[in-house]
């Protein structure tokens, strides 16, 4: 069905108000005739203009007292059927506009209309966000840090009154619907060219498949994002275009506590990089001695977590009262309680995991730990977002949660996608150096301080250094430690760490040292503060700030400077340190 | 030191001086505003507008663009003065030292304008 262009809004309005304005007309055209048809006082009938005049005052009820002449009783008369007929008019259009905007389907296309007018006044690249749930108002408030707009689907309209009230530093309109519904996904501008990508993030992942699915059938080369669990969606998934990334919150919680237990240092990083609360390079995990781990809940959540920690040759025990065909060898029927925490060997055992999702549940199973092995190391995951004071006045070692975790690794994949190889890279170093992470927290100790950390991704292109860019072209020699430095005092280095340099051939380098030569193309994955990383983008976009940093000199700024100076030192004076001409 | 930091701003800051030095005084009697020191301060404003010439940040964009508005201002004066004294001979009455002496002041604050902004952009830099 073509929808009707313009504003759908004024369209409905037009269409049920064409009867109450009719009638009004009519009533308006009729009380007005008779008027200037009765004779008045001297015989005489009122021209149509007079007629006209005391009709538009009559038929308001302004009750306006002047009068063009003194009325004949004849007129009287008709001015009663007047006041009354006009009034009933009015009343009958009144209810009819009033009858309207109560409407449910008026309300919803006028929502529907506000929702395609904001998202089309975004003026810069945005995300579709289906599903406004515990994930996704994480990511949304990491995007508006992030500066970045998305436009917000959620079926739940309490959720949708709940965005309203937010204060986001951008625009995150919202629109109450099925964002599986094409139409929606339209309204929300799945095809415009400045939206960058759909991220499904719904509990239903049928839904989240169709929105995938649709939105690569809609718009070919847009990134997706799909929360999705089960191995079958992610084969369809993976069907559906290169752009397509699956999120499974299972499997990157496990990993995440798998880091935790074993790479502690790369755990806190991450906590670190996401601005966790109450998480500094300082924090650290105080890891119990190997032993064995008891998961509690073995859903899809303790399966995952069973898995990693198998990998990391950890020896774990079971407590779940649902039936298991695995083979464990530890595997205790039944919910956790002080009983079968006993026979699982709570005594011997170093750590406890409560992977339920029943957060009253984690939390007696926490009290009951505690109280059985008062020093046992507990990590306990957290469901609900409004449970966290409850879980932060527990003495838990590592509190999880599956949203939070989620959101933050979605949020990377779109700010910061080398941050991932990165991660990789970190933890295959880690595995042949245990001092490794403790060199690389150094590091950022010493470089950022106890300042907030911002990743950035610069791409090396004229749009985001278009003064590099202009050097480049004349032949400069940039090194990467040279861009490091403080464009007001040079001696001095900026607070940033590269974390990861990717060629324009696909290769990446990670912990790149100050010497290398930066290439036109080149993508810089940077964490640093976030004043640091504002003086490095003006010394990638003022020459005179990037010259100095480059030689230690400073460029005149005009032509007759240097003019005077070429004059007086010759032309090497203010060119660009040359690249090596290879011979 | 910086010679060239050294000539920029001498120049600058004397357009400025100069500026003030000559909006001094009673505005509508000429006795308190010499027509040499009009003469050099045109000079030198012309002289800072050559200096800002090819800068291609933003900050040197304003600076050029309040040396013109220094620069129209002072012509404009130095033009009327011109006029009433040599073409339609009526010589410097008050009214007329009075627009000749408001449109310096105009200059005046371009100039204050620029002079800020030079300063402001010297002490970003801790070098």
């Amino acid at each position: 069905m073509p929808r009707p262009s313009g504003n759908p809004v004024i369209f409905i309005v037009l269409r049920e108000m064409r009867t109450p304005i009719i009638v009004l007309i009519c009533v308006y055209a009729v009380a007005i005739l008779g008027m200037a048809l009765i004779p008045g006082r001297d015989g005489e009938p009122m021209s149509i203009f007079h007629a006209f005049y005391f009709v538009m005052y009559t038929a308001t009820t302004t009750g306006f007292g002047e009068l063009p002449r003194e009325f004949s009783d004849a007129q009287r008369i008709w001015a009663i059927v007047c006041l009354f007929v006009t009034v009933i008019a009015w009343l009958y259009s009144i209810g009819a506009i009033i009858r309207l905007v109560q409407n449910r389907f008026f309300q919803l296309a006028r929502e529907e209309w506000y929702f395609i007018r904001a998202v089309q006044r975004i003026s810069e690249g945005y995300y579709i966000l289906c599903g406004f749930g515990d994930t996704g108002s994480l990511l949304a408030r990491g995007l508006s840090d992030a500066g970045i707009p998305a436009a917000i689907l959620d079926k739940d309209e309490h959720r949708i009154r709940a965005l309203g009230l937010r204060d986001y530093s951008v625009s995150m309109p919202g629109l109450c619907c099925d964002a599986s519904d094409p139409r929606f996904l339209v309204d929300a501008g799945v095809q415009s060219p400045l939206c960058r990508g759909v991220i499904a993030l719904t509990h239903d992942e049928e839904v989240n498949l169709k929105i995938a699915a649709v939105s690569r059938l809609l718009n070919p080369d847009i990134k997706i994002i799909a929360m999705s669990a089960s191995a079958f969606h992610e084969e369809t998934l993976a069907t559906l275009g290169r752009d397509t990334h699956f999120v499974d919150p299972f499997k990157v919680f496990a990993k995440g506590l798998g880091a935790a237990i074993c790479n502690p240092s790369l755990y806190i990083l991450n906590e670190w990089l996401s601005h966790a609360r109450g998480i500094s390079l300082k924090t650290r995990v105080k890891l119990p001695p190997p032993g064995r781990w008891i998961i509690c809940g073995y859903g899809r959540m303790g399966r995952e977590v069973n898995r990693v920690l198998a990998g990391f040759k950890v020896e774990t025990a079971v407590i779940d009262p649902h039936f298991s065909d695995e083979d464990i060898d530890i595997y205790i029927r039944g919910r956790a309680t002080a009983k079968t925490l006993k026979a699982a060997g709570i005594h011997k055992a170093v750590g406890v995991v409560a992977a339920n999702d029943d957060d009253g549940l984690n939390l007696s199973i926490l009290i009951n730990a505690r109280g059985l092995h008062p020093g046992i190391f507990m990590i306990v995951r957290q469901n609900r977002h409004q449970n966290e004071i409850a879980f932060n006045a527990a003495n838990v070692d590592i509190i999880m949660q599956p949203s939070l975790v989620t959101a933050r690794k979605i949020l990377f994949m779109l700010v910061a996608p080398l941050l991932k190889p990165f991660f990789g890279f970190l933890v295959e170093k880690h595995l042949h150096d245990r001092r490794f992470m403790e060199r690389l927290l150094r590091r950022l100790t010493m470089s950022l301080g106890e300042a907030p950390p911002q990743l950035l991704t610069l791409g090396l292109v004229p749009g985001q250094a278009c003064a590099l860019d202009q050097a480049w072209r004349q032949g400069a020699e940039v090194r990467l430690g040279d861009l490091m430095r403080d464009p007001r005092l040079r001696e001095e280095g900026l607070a940033i760490v590269p974390f990861a340099l990717k060629r324009r051939d696909g290769t990446i380098r990670f912990l790149p040292d100050d010497a290398i030569v930066l290439e036109p193309g080149d993508e810089l994955l940077l964490c640093g503060t976030e004043s640091a990383l504002q003086l490095l983008e003006s010394t990638l976009n003022n020459e005179y700030l990037l010259y100095y940093v480059l030689t230690g000199k400073n460029m005149p700024r005009g032509y007759f400077m240097r003019w005077l100076r070429r004059k007086l030192e010759g032309d090497e004076a203010v060119s660009w340190p040359r690249r090596p001409t290879a011979a | 030191m910086n010679l060239e930091k050294v000539i920029f701003g001498f120049f600058i800051v004397m357009a400025l001086t100069l500026n003030f030095g000559f909006f001094l005084g009673e505005m509508e009697k000429p006795e308190y505003h010499n027509v040499f020191e009009l003469f050099v301060l045109v000079v030198v404003n012309l002289i800072a507008t050559g200096l800002k010439l090819g800068d291609r940040t933003q900050i040197g964009a304003i600076l050029l663009s309040t040396s013109l508005v220094a620069d129209l201002q002072l012509i404009a004066a130095a033009v009327y003065w011109t006029i009433v004294v040599h073409v339609t001979k009526t010589g410097l009455t008050p009214d007329v030292t009075a627009s000749i002496v408001s449109l310096s002041g105009g200059a005046l604050v371009a100039n204050i304008v620029s002079v800020v902004m030079v300063v402001a952009e010297t002490l970003m830099l801790r070098r």
